[in-house]
């Protein structure tokens, strides 16, 4: 798929959409798999946006076995002799867009239950539902992402539940789950607000049960962080009994019925779920859309210490100072969202820009309001961005909003997000500006391999051309 | 400032001035009574019809445009809006809306009911309402939903937020009615164990409505006869709404406008719409007509698509963003439309995506949002583009409107402004006087939760 002569230009790579769709016909799915790259590829001419250290207008970039070795102007860069070189003048070329919201793997037709796994809404509190467990590689979703620049997201639940599980940080290229999923448990996703209420919610086939309330839903939380703490303290208890190990076999229990205080200790998926959350180790996710309700959330997740990112943070014009104040980074999506009843048309627009104003590191996702969302629209991510300038963002800051600050926020800033020798070379090359809509993403690389420029969605529209 | 509304023309305008205070622009309105003429100049001028005219200006007579070039000779007195920098393209239309229908765009208890209309159920403070004029909306073809095979008339408004819910009509616009077809109605029956649950049930169900609408027809011409013939024992059949819109299909008095995705349905559609002899103006969504735009083509029925929306159902799944693109070139009138709240607001955008997807060129891009959508509501002789004659529905934008960075800076309908983005306040729902909470938005839960 590389060519090694060294005028080797982006006019070859028709060729290599043209093998990817041969291979996709047959059923070898090149769409998804990503052999690892060796050897030396140069992307020389094109435009850099690095991200972390601004535009490099004639640039050389240089990635060995996947890695970015080299960034720098053209000249200053020194190319290895027996590299393979992409010209890239007349692109624009930077690092691979990250999704911090998505369901992508939890969802193929969204009205087809059959093909969703988004949340499991028996309980309210389920941190021990981990998305890895459900995510589907082979999902038709994730070429048509990468096709318009995104080689990475997080991947959440349905967000019907309090607590909704732990989150997965994917690459969007691989053979099989285990090669795409780059980090699990990454994080835990919560929600606050109107739709978690179910059980007890009016004309939303609720049932009266509790928590119908906000009141609640809250104090479910409270205690469910407590009897985790309770349980982290008995577990380590039960441990330090010599002859009483932490998990028993049944046998053992047998042999110990006649002592209550000697049975042994069983292990609680649910609570014990929570404790690398409650030890600050992971961020929770937090979504939530009211100023009120993100006033309500906050005070529990201070009171338990937990590294809190807020999501949607929709309709909090009034309190964007006191999230200032709190020093928690924000997802901002969608942002086409409604405003409230009483706010201007465009409140929702500008908020990426207000928080960023103050001082707020932000990450933009790209679902959509009242779209199929989540998962069908992550090939928009650039264009939410670009939104976010057309409203006041700066252009720097909404880039960095889709690539370097998601990357930071979950634990990826030494690998991803920017243009930087020795970070993973996820790189796009593209006719334009990537945040403009009018743009054409030429190729996308994930880990210094070219990807097929090919989905489900490009084979139609070849087949039907002819 | 005090103004009667009584002699001033500008009313939107007043609304303006009297809530926040006259910006200058308005200040100049308001002091002619006679404000006639307006002038947009020195714009990059998107015209929808012949092309963009660099550094161009338009000249607005009562309401209608004038002049278009790159000079105009509007009189003295004409009130100048200097766009330089700026774009000037028509208001966007959009031709599948179904905002400011109070929730009742279903009638969903029977799969026909042609004679509902959807003007009944239009509200006109709806805020989602001047979220699209920000958008640079101007007309609305307000649609039902898609839960009936036949599901009503539709009504079409221009987007003048603020004034009586008479004076957002489109003045003398043609009648539409909404057929849908697919899984929506197999949807919505078939959980009630109910015809239709399938899609030959769907279609037998249409059918049937244009059989009885037959015989209706024919009894009337009956006794129409007997009428000519000075027959006074003729006896008037009952008049029956349902039926009467059903005749007025047949008798091409309606534009037949048809939610419908699947390549299989389009052929469908139009074997039926050729067996009872009536004419299909759009098939709406039509996310596969790339696959038979050869064949539909010659039928004259256009499209309005949406740009990228796919896999939210099974027929969605085969959905490409290169549709819209490869219909037009295969000849069929092609117009990107809404369907929702949220999209109608950047739908500028969205044809911005046509460049991306498939190449089309800003004319054909901007003509999907103007010129084309104007065609399938059928008002594209007086809205659509910026040609002398028609009506002055314009919009100024601070940049390339196909960009994502686009902002609508001044919305006209009629020459009159509507929105205007250096207004402090506008946008806000007080604003009116007239917003209310629950209004338009299906994700706005707080009228279920009773808070």
């Amino acid at each position: 798929m590389m060519h090694s002569s060294k005028s080797a230009s982006l006019f070859l790579l028709p060729a290599v959409v043209l093998s990817g769709a041969l291979a996709y016909a047959q059923g070898n799915d090149l769409a998804r798999t990503s052999p690892k790259q060796s050897g030396t590829l140069v992307i020389s001419g094109g435009k850099l946006l690095t991200v972390s250290h601004g535009t490099i207008d004639n640039g050389v970039l240089i990635v060995v076995d996947g890695k970015i070795t080299a960034v720098g102007a053209a000249g200053k860069v020194e190319v290895p002799k027996d590299a393979t070189v992409v010209d890239a003048r007349g692109l624009t070329v930077y690092p691979g867009l990250i999704d911090p919201d998505t369901t992508l793997g939890l969802t193929e037709v969204a009205a087809d239950q059959n093909s969703n796994d988004l949340s499991e809404p028996s309980d309210e509190i389920m941190p021990h539902m981990h998305v890895a467990d459900a995510f589907h590689a082979e999902t038709e979703l994730i070429p048509v992402a990468r096709l318009n620049g995104v080689t990475n997201a997080v991947v959440a639940p349905g967000t019907e539940d309090s607590v909704a599980g732990q989150d997965i940080f994917i690459q969007l290229a691989g053979r099989n789950r285990d090669a795409m999923i780059l980090g699990r448990d990454v994080a835990l996703a919560m929600n606050y607000g109107a739709d978690q209420r179910r059980r007890g919610s009016r004309g939303n086939g609720g049932r009266g049960e509790y928590p119908s309330t906000r009141m609640g839903l809250i104090t479910q939380l409270r205690q469910s962080l407590l009897d985790a703490q309770h349980y982290e303290v008995s577990r380590d208890a039960a441990a330090k009994k010599p002859d009483k190990p932490a998990v028993a076999s049944a046998d053992k229990a047998a042999d110990n019925s006649a002592d209550k205080s000697d049975k042994p200790f069983q292990r609680d998926l649910k609570l014990e779920a929570l404790l690398p959350y409650l030890h600050g180790e992971r961020p929770v996710v937090v979504g939530v859309y009211e100023a009120y309700d993100v006033e309500s959330i906050m005070k529990v997740a201070q009171e338990f210490h937990l590294k809190v990112i807020l999501n949607h943070v929709t309709h909090t014009q009034e309190i964007l100072d006191e999230i200032a104040a709190w020093k928690v980074p924000v997802i901002v999506g969608p942002i086409y969202d409604f405003p409230a009843a009483n706010e201007r048309y465009d409140a929702v627009y500008t908020l990426p820009a207000e928080l960023q104003k103050r001082g707020v590191k932000i990450a933009i996702s790209s679902s959509e309001a009242g779209g199929p969302g989540g998962a069908h629209t992550v090939r928009n991510l650039p264009y939410s961005a670009g939104f976010a300038v057309a409203y006041g963002l700066p252009y720097d800051e909404a880039l960095k909003a889709i690539t370097l600050n998601v990357a930071e926020m979950f634990g990826f800033g030494d690998k991803l997000g920017s243009l930087d020798a020795g970070k993973t070379a996820n790189i796009v090359l593209a006719n334009g500006d990537p945040l403009d809509v009018r743009t054409d993403v030429k190729q996308v690389y994930i880990e210094g391999v070219a990807q097929p420029m090919v989905s489900r969605q490009t084979i139609l529209r070849d087949e039907y051309s002819k | 400032m005090k103004l009667s509304l009584l002699t001033f023309r500008f009313v939107p305008g007043m609304l303006i001035c009297t809530a926040f205070g006259a910006t200058s622009l308005h200040a100049q309105q308001a002091a002619s009574t006679t404000p006639m003429d307006l002038v947009l100049k020195n714009a990059t001028v998107m015209t929808a019809s012949h092309g963009t005219i660099e550094r161009g200006s338009v000249w607005v007579h009562a309401g209608k445009i004038a002049e278009v070039g790159t000079s105009v000779n509007a009189p003295a007195s004409a009130v100048v809006v200097d766009a330089t920098g700026k774009w000037l393209t028509p208001g966007i239309i959009d031709p599948h809306s179904h905002s400011a229908l109070s929730n009742d765009v279903n009638e969903a208890t029977s799969p026909v009911t042609p004679s509902m209309m959807m003007i009944d159920a239009f509200d006109n403070r709806d805020k989602a309402l001047y979220q699209a004029l920000a958008g640079g909306v101007t007309t609305e073809l307000l649609l039902h939903g898609s839960a009936n095979m036949i599901g009503g008339q539709a009504v079409v408004i221009k987007n003048k937020f603020g004034m009586s819910r008479d004076a957002m009509l489109f003045p003398n616009a043609p009648g539409s009615i909404k057929f849908a077809s697919g899984e929506n109605p197999k949807r919505v029956y078939g959980s009630r164990n109910q015809l239709p649950s399938t899609r030959m049930g769907n279609f037998e169900v249409m059918r049937q409505s244009f059989e009885e609408a037959k015989s209706y027809m024919a009894s009337w011409d009956a006794y129409n006869a007997k009428v000519a013939k000075k027959d006074t024992t003729a006896v008037a059949p009952k008049k029956d709404l349902k039926l009467e819109a059903l005749a007025d299909v047949l008798r091409g008095k309606l534009y037949v406008q048809i939610h419908c995705y699947r390549a299989d349905e389009f052929l469908t559609e139009e074997a039926i719409a050729h067996e009872y002899g009536y004419k299909i103006r759009a098939f709406h969504h039509a996310l596969e007509m790339y696959k038979v735009a050869g064949q539909i083509a010659p039928e004259g029925t256009a499209i309005a698509t949406f740009t990228d929306w796919w896999g939210f159902k099974d027929e969605a799944w085969d959905a490409i963003p290169w549709n819209a693109v490869m219909s037009m070139r295969k000849g069929v009138r092609v117009a990107l439309k809404s369907d929702s709240n949220d999209h109608i607001r950047r739908l500028n955008q969205e044809a911005g995506k046509m460049v991306h997807y498939g190449g089309a060129t800003e004319d054909e891009a901007i003509r999907m949002v103007t010129q084309n959508p104007a065609w399938i509501i059928g008002v594209d002789d007086r809205v659509g583009s910026i040609d002398v004659g028609k009506d002055a529905d314009l919009v100024i934008w601070n940049v390339d409107p196909l960009s994502t960075y686009a902002r609508a800076e001044k919305v006209y309908i009629d020459g009159d402004l509507f929105f205007d983005s250096s207004v402090p306040g506008f946008g806000t729902p007080h604003f009116s006087g007239a917003m209310h909470d629950g209004g338009g938005f299906g994700s706005d839960d707080s009228d279920e939760d009773g808070e």
